[in-house]
């Protein structure tokens, strides 16, 4: 028994010197081989991503100037803007005024405390913004001519159709200019109709000339501008015209009179030249368009 | 022996027709489970009711509770420049500084609210069948309700889970797949196109046509579609069904006026009593004081309000270099000439309006502002000047709206009703004017605070599938 424990004794003691052998041999390999972190620790899962974007400012001065940048990176302490304009920041979310227009090259740099980095490069493009221009669309086949239409041809009231309405017939005297105007029977069952694609809540003028047989009195050629664009007569609704003008002037069969019609398009990226008449022979030429 | 034979061949015919007949899984008799519940249009309106009593919340403090919208004023205007605590304490005072844990138990509670609201709707859409005529009108409602829930959740929180069907627990990839922003926004457009198809403008306390197509504008101006905006607005504008107030205190006083287009009723000192506005007095709710107005918005006020400065916000007499909000005061202001809508201010009556026609007037000229510096359009002056012209102030006075006037009207005309953040962040001007007023009063904003971040607990409970938004 005795000399069992004896043997356990010596056993331990022999067993802590190879252990303390092994650890000082391990110790001086480290120190040797490499510097921390070595075999155990675990690669940076969370390295820094960088990304951003950019707003250009709005105002009636020099606002268009001046971006402010939006920071999308994760994962990063630090940063550094370059703003391809010679000029630089180290702010989180920094705005630059630029000189002028022109194209300019914006880099990020985020890093983290490990000195790990990562760049995101943007190109923005600086333009001045124009004052909002108003749309001047084409009225086509405006003064009824044949072969009018931008291809060289057409009849004259080409453009001027609509499934379910009676089609305008053409005249060649009296005419306002050329040799061809619109022609409404006194039956009053032909009309013409064009659509136009506009800029909405913008002012226009539409400008047309119209003569009207003397007799019978009581009769009118009426202009209306109606919103949107239909597809069928039967969804003509006069009662929604943005603007009208009914022309009543039977002094003279031969003479054209001359109308402004002005209207603001509101809520309508389209609008459609309406024309009809009643009682009275008229005619109607010389549409143009403008915007005020 | 004939007799037993025939016995046993009836209680053989008895088993094979119990087995046609669902034997193994009988209809329970007893109870009532949502499974054998809705079987007529009564029952299915049970559950359209249902939807706005999520909305309307639960009189409690707890946060476990559907606490949905008596609680978004934290989440949108004391992260505004509008307001802030009285005194900087808690999770509460997160939100001022920018600095909102994503471990925030009211950022977990609104989303938790709202996404219990959308269950609330699917659940009417699936029992449609039940509900005989009135199934287009309670599709109607229900797709409303939860584009309103879902407008809110995109907003407040970006990419979402789409949960458009009621789910089963353990359909853990809907409740847990973040879906795009433009998704959620097609689902929210699908459905308010469906509600305005469906509805009309009978009720401000029930979803109606206006209230969808309101709701829709903004969507509208969220993604840059000013013409389909505008369209709306003078929709609204064109039924006639809604006139400004004279009066700008009778707007929140004159409870079921005719300026509000949707609203979320409560009644004092019952079950359907509110909590949220004895909040925002000194020591009156459960707080000593939240949503408190910032010197910010009391300057705006002060300079722009007109006659509605003095029914947005008043000095706190108890603590004199403090200011309230004056919405909403559940017990009474006799200087304002305003009566309690409870005895126990705990329990206040006020409804909360969610929309009402003067935003529907700025948001028409906003449309027609189309992202621009400024406009001059007659038809936007005149939605501006009637705005104006109801506060006692002069018509605009060079005949041109800039987009800095827009910006000030809709704040001084709707402050505190939990739009300024949202208008900021649709007008594109939410980094340049939180950033500015961060610095003003000493705290750090990034872009990267506009969104909340998803609670912790839903990123948790996701095992890993959900990431957390820039920033938290």
């Amino acid at each position: 028994m005795k000399q069992m424990m004896n043997f356990k004794i010596t056993g331990a003691i022999k067993l802590n010197f190879i252990l303390a052998a092994c650890v000082s041999i391990g110790l001086l390999t480290s120190c040797e081989d490499e510097v921390y972190p070595s075999a155990g620790s675990i690669a940076d899962k969370t390295p820094p991503s960088a990304a951003f974007s950019a707003t250009q400012g709005v105002g009636f001065n020099d606002e268009w100037k001046t971006y402010s940048f939006a920071n999308k990176s994760s994962s990063a302490t630090d940063f550094a803007w370059d703003f391809g304009d010679g000029n630089s920041s180290t702010d989180f979310e920094p705005s630059n005024v630029y000189p002028g227009e022109g194209t300019f090259d914006v880099t990020l740099t985020a890093s983290d405390k490990l000195g790990v980095t990562s760049t995101y490069s943007e190109q923005i493009v600086i333009v001045e913004p124009e004052a909002p221009s108003t749309v001047v669309p084409p009225i086509l086949e405006a003064s009824f001519e044949d072969n009018s239409l931008p291809d060289g041809t057409g009849d004259g009231r080409d453009s001027w159709r609509l499934s379910g309405a009676g089609v305008i017939q053409i005249t060649s005297s009296p005419t306002y200019e050329g040799s061809q105007a619109a022609k409404f029977p006194s039956g009053g069952d032909r009309q013409a109709y064009q659509a136009l694609a506009v800029t909405p809540n913008s002012d226009y003028t539409l400008t047309y000339y119209y003569t009207m047989k003397t007799s019978p009195s009581g009769g009118n050629v009426t202009v209306w501008i109606l919103p949107g664009e239909v597809s069928e007569f039967s969804a003509v609704d006069t009662s929604q015209a943005i603007a009208s003008f009914a022309g009543t002037d039977q002094s003279s069969s031969n003479d054209y009179v001359k109308v402004d019609l002005s209207f603001n398009t509101g809520a309508n990226d389209k609008v459609a030249i309406l024309i009809t008449n009643e009682l009275v022979e008229s005619r109607v030429d010389n549409l143009s368009i403008s915007a005020d | 022996m004939k007799y037993l034979k025939c016995t046993l061949l009836f209680a053989l015919i008895a088993l094979v027709s119990s087995c046609e007949e669902g034997y193994l899984e009988p209809a329970p008799k007893s109870v009532i489970s949502s499974a054998n519940y809705y079987t007529t249009p009564e029952q299915v309106e049970s559950a359209v009711i249902n939807i706005y009593d999520g909305i309307q919340g639960v009189w409690d403090f707890g946060m476990d509770e559907n606490r949905a919208i008596q609680l978004e004023y934290y989440l949108t205007e004391m992260r505004s420049d509008n307001t802030r605590t009285k005194s900087s304490e808690g999770e509460a005072a997160q939100f001022e500084s920018y600095s909102v844990e994503a471990t925030n138990g009211i950022v977990a509670n609104y989303y938790q609210s709202y996404y219990n609201v959308i269950f609330r709707a699917n659940v009417v859409l699936e029992n449609l069948g039940a509900a005989g005529n009135m199934a287009a009108k309670f599709e109607a409602e229900a797709k409303f309700l939860r584009a309103y829930a879902y407008f809110n959740l995109v907003r407040l929180y970006g990419d979402i889970p789409l949960v458009d069907c009621v789910i089963s627990p353990e359909d853990k990839s809907t409740a847990y797949t973040r879906v795009a922003t433009t998704e959620v926004y097609d689902l929210i457009a699908s459905d308010l196109n469906t509600a305005i198809n469906g509805l009309d403008n009978s009720s401000s306390y029930r979803a109606s046509k206006a209230a969808a197509q309101t709701l829709l504008a903004k969507v509208h101006l969220n993604r840059g579609d000013y013409l389909e905006a505008q369209q709306l607005c003078e929709s609204i504008v064109g039924s006639g069904n809604y006139v400004l107030e004279a009066n700008f205190k009778d707007v929140f006083y004159n409870e079921g006026n005719g300026e509000v287009i949707f609203a979320i009723g409560y009644i004092g000192d019952s079950d359907e009593a509110q909590n949220f506005s004895p909040e925002w007095l000194n020591a009156v709710g459960r707080t000593s004081g939240v949503n408190y107005v910032t010197n910010d918005a009391k300057a705006a006020l002060d300079a722009m309000g007109g006659d509605r400065t003095m029914y947005s916000y008043r000095n706190d007499v108890s603590q004199t270099t403090q200011n309230q909000v004056a919405k909403y005061i559940p017990n009474g202001d006799s200087a304002l000439g305003i009566v309690a809508t409870s005895t126990d201010p705990q329990k206040a009556g006020n409804d909360w309006v969610v929309l009402r026609y003067a935003d529907v007037l700025l948001l028409h000229v906003e449309s027609i502002l189309a992202g621009g510096a400024s406009t001059s359009s007659a038809a936007a002056l005149s939605s501006f000047n009637l705005i104006r012209s109801r506060a006692g102030l002069a018509d605009d006075a060079d005949g041109t709206i800039t987009k800095q006037e827009l910006m000030d009207e809709r704040r001084v005309e709707l402050a505190f009703e939990n739009h300024r953040l949202f208008d900021l962040m649709r007008m594109g001007e939410a980094q340049n004017v939180l950033s500015a007023f961060a610095t003003s009063v000493g705290v750090d904003f990034s872009s990267s605070d506009l969104l909340l971040p998803i609670p912790q607990r839903e990123i948790n409970l996701s095992n890993g599938a959900m990431s957390q938004n820039p920033g938290y």
